[in-house]
């Protein structure tokens, strides 16, 4: 189990058009990732969901609430506790280009880190070739295609493939996949989420999943928790089909709003909001966060800024003055339709 | 069953007539890069029509030549490829391959307005976003450069930019989303009559993403553009064409209006693109992914179809004959030997109708 309270991170000025000004990139959330579960955080760019990740996996600090490992708060274990736990969890990011090193074959990248694990383990040196061959069919690749290769030889779809390969060769109990399939082909996408999803169920494997697609996320982990993040703050959560199909708070109703609807075969959802206006992030509103920019501000939203609490069903919470439940997403046409 | 009514009945029957067009037309394409191995074509014998008013959704995956096209639309394929055959003819303008000099370097960014992949990387980053602008008019002789801001500014505030910021601008200090829609003002600054995206919205998150092609929308609609989107997210070309190409390996395999093709999709490439993507509501283990690699450049076969590996219903004609473009609905066609021949194969006839 991993497990954020209060989670609270704020970068330093690095100096805007307006000079230098602190960033909240995270406040005060709470989130629970139970073994074998899955959470999907989503939120425009900027929002805080990348920072999320990356503590997640022990890469960056925080500034105040805890991190539980297990039940263990990070910062009490000893540095060879931390490096083994963190270890556990791992990261695979959006770029597969740059996440490969250029210069070695997949088979030295594999091996590189096999190597470590079977004298951690004490395995022979034949194991590690056994393994990489296995991980690369695990993830839906052909070893003797793969191994001689170079990453520039790959497609985007298979060099994503190796990086879940090779994060795999330290026994992982989390993944955390930050935009995985973002710069992927939409053609390929599936097959990439299709190994997140077979890696949940067969090996039982615990993900984060950080995205813009919500589709993507309920492929997944239609099973698992949904978390709506917007400028550093849970605005919504719940399991995935209620926020996606009952969702009450603005901002998740205009993220869900921006999701392409194909039309022919999809009829939009009636309550369909208009894109939200950008985001300035110069200025901070002193009460609700997304109250200069949400369609339903009304005056007293300026004033505090809304706790999150209980929307009514399961699980759902919202912070929001005035929530009010629409239907955005867009629905199936009946298939009837389908035939000329 | 109800159909929508074809919108470009209109331009199938101004074919043969060259003065009837208004936009762009591809005709009989192919463009071929020479390599180790010999030429190889990625665009090969492309017909396609960009109607004025219509907004057209070009279809493919990586390595399926779209980009390619795209820049030939511009007669700007790079080295070493090239042109081998066909034309790309602008209402106005003229066969555009046969441009040459000044006079392509005046219809580029002029009545073609092109929208690069990755918007930062065709901005200046040693120069505001002002200065290049007044570049852009003075390399098109622009008899007073300095208007052309006041028009920059006009259609930054139209697309919710605010002006004065982004003109005094360099291109590190704005987001994706202002650096596409700033591509977005750089390509209609001219008053450009075909508007060219290559991939507008890939970099983009969801709430950018919608918020550009809402842009592009409104101002095809009031400047009545010749807009082609090229894309591998057929959601994006679901949500906003008029009409849709689906292309692979360099050929087009499917192409119609939007509604028809995605309801009625022939090509077993376009109904297997369609059922690989997730959807927001439903079933969502109906998803199923594509077989297969995608096509890259010296795989891709000379003869038959250039699909038939990846395809579930591929037959013995399929590797030996190129199956010929047939229609299969008003304005809608398809290049496939099944859809070509019901009745060769009348067990399948469910998957002909889609």
């Amino acid at each position: 189990m991993i497990e954020v309270r209060g989670l609270t991170k704020t970068f330093a000025g690095r100096g805007g058009l307006l000079g230098h000004r602190a960033v909240p990139a995270l406040r005060e959330v709470d989130l629970q990732l139970p073994p074998g579960g899955a959470v999907s955080v989503i939120g425009e760019s900027g929002c805080g969901k990348t920072t999320l990740g990356r503590i997640l996996c022990g890469l960056e600090s925080y500034d105040s609430g805890s991190l539980l490992l297990d039940g263990r708060d990070a910062k009490e274990l000893s540095i060879s506790e931390r490096r083994e736990r963190f270890q556990r969890i791992q990261l695979i990011h959006q770029d597969p280009y740059s996440a490969l090193n250029p210069t070695r074959t997949i088979r030295q990248t594999m091996l590189a880190s096999l190597r470590l694990r079977a004298s951690a383990t004490k395995r022979s040196q034949a194991w590690t070739e056994r393994r990489a061959n296995e991980l690369l069919e695990l993830v839906g690749l052909d070893p003797s295609y793969c191994l001689p290769r170079y990453p520039h030889m790959l497609s985007g779809g298979m060099r994503q493939r190796v990086v879940i390969a090779r994060a795999l060769t330290v026994d992982p109990d989390a993944l955390v996949a930050d935009e995985a399939v973002a710069m992927i082909d939409v053609s390929l996408r599936l097959g990439i989420l299709g190994i997140l999803r077979k890696l949940r169920a067969d090996l039982g494997l615990s993900l984060l999943f950080i995205t813009h697609d919500v589709a993507a996320a309920r492929y997944v982990g239609e099973d698992g928790q949904l978390y709506v993040l917007y400028r550093g703050q849970v605005v919504e959560q719940g399991p995935v089909d209620e926020i996606v199909q009952r969702p009450t708070h603005p901002y998740t109703q205009c993220l869900l709003s921006a999701i392409p609807v194909m039309r022919g075969l999809e009829r939009p959802g009636p309550d369909r909001l208009v894109p939200l206006r950008p985001l300035d992030d110069n200025v901070e509103p002193p009460g609700c966060l997304l109250a200069d920019r949400c369609p339903q501000a009304q005056d007293d939203c300026l004033l505090g800024r809304p706790p999150l609490v209980s929307a009514g069903a399961e699980g759902h919470l919202h912070a929001c003055l005035h929530p009010e439940a629409r239907s955005v997403v867009a629905t199936p046409e009946p298939t009837g339709s389908s035939t000329r | 069953m109800r159909r929508r009514q074809s919108r470009d009945t209109a331009s199938e029957t101004a074919a043969g007539n060259e003065d009837g067009f208004e936009g762009l037309r591809v005709r009989d394409l192919t463009i071929v890069y020479g390599t180790e191995a010999g030429e190889l074509a990625a665009v090969r014998g492309v017909d396609l029509d960009l109607p004025a008013g219509t907004i057209t959704g070009l279809v493919g995956e990586s390595g399926s030549g779209k980009s390619t096209l795209a820049l030939a639309m511009l007669n700007a394929v790079p080295s070493p490829g090239r042109i081998t055959a066909g034309s790309v003819t602008m209402s106005g303008v003229g066969d555009i391959t046969r441009l040459r000099g000044r006079a392509l370097r005046q219809v580029r960014g002029g009545v073609l307005g092109y929208v690069f992949q990755a918007s930062q990387n065709s901005l200046n980053p040693l120069k505001r976003v002002g200065a290049q602008l007044l570049d852009l008019a003075r390399s098109h002789g622009v008899a007073q450069p300095r208007l052309i801001l006041g028009e920059a500014a006009k259609l930054c505030e139209r697309m919710g930019l605010d002006a004065t910021r982004v003109l005094s601008s360099y291109q590190h200090e704005l987001s994706g989303g202002m650096r596409q829609r700033v591509g977005i003002v750089f390509a209609l600054v001219l008053n450009a009559k075909v508007l060219i995206l290559d991939e507008p919205t890939t970099a983009l998150d969801m709430l950018s993403q919608a918020a550009v092609l809402e842009v592009v929308r409104e101002i095809h609609a009031e400047r009545r553009l010749a807009t082609v989107i090229i894309t591998h997210d057929i959601a994006v070309v679901a949500e906003m064409a008029d009409r849709m190409v689906v292309t692979y390996a360099g050929r087009v395999v499917e192409s119609g209006t939007a509604g028809d093709v995605l309801r009625y999709a022939a090509h077993p490439y376009t109904k297997a693109l369609l059922r690989s993507i997730p959807r927001i509501s439903g079933d969502i283990s109906a998803a199923e992914p594509l077989p297969g690699r995608p096509p890259d450049l010296a795989s891709i076969p000379t003869v038959g179809c250039v699909f038939r590996e990846r395809c579930p219903l591929a037959m013995p004609i399929c590797s030996d004959v190129d199956p010929a473009t047939v229609s299969v609905g008003p304005g809608h066609t398809t290049a496939c030997h099944l859809a070509a021949g019901p009745l060769a194969v009348p067990e399948q006839s469910e998957e002909v109708a889609g």
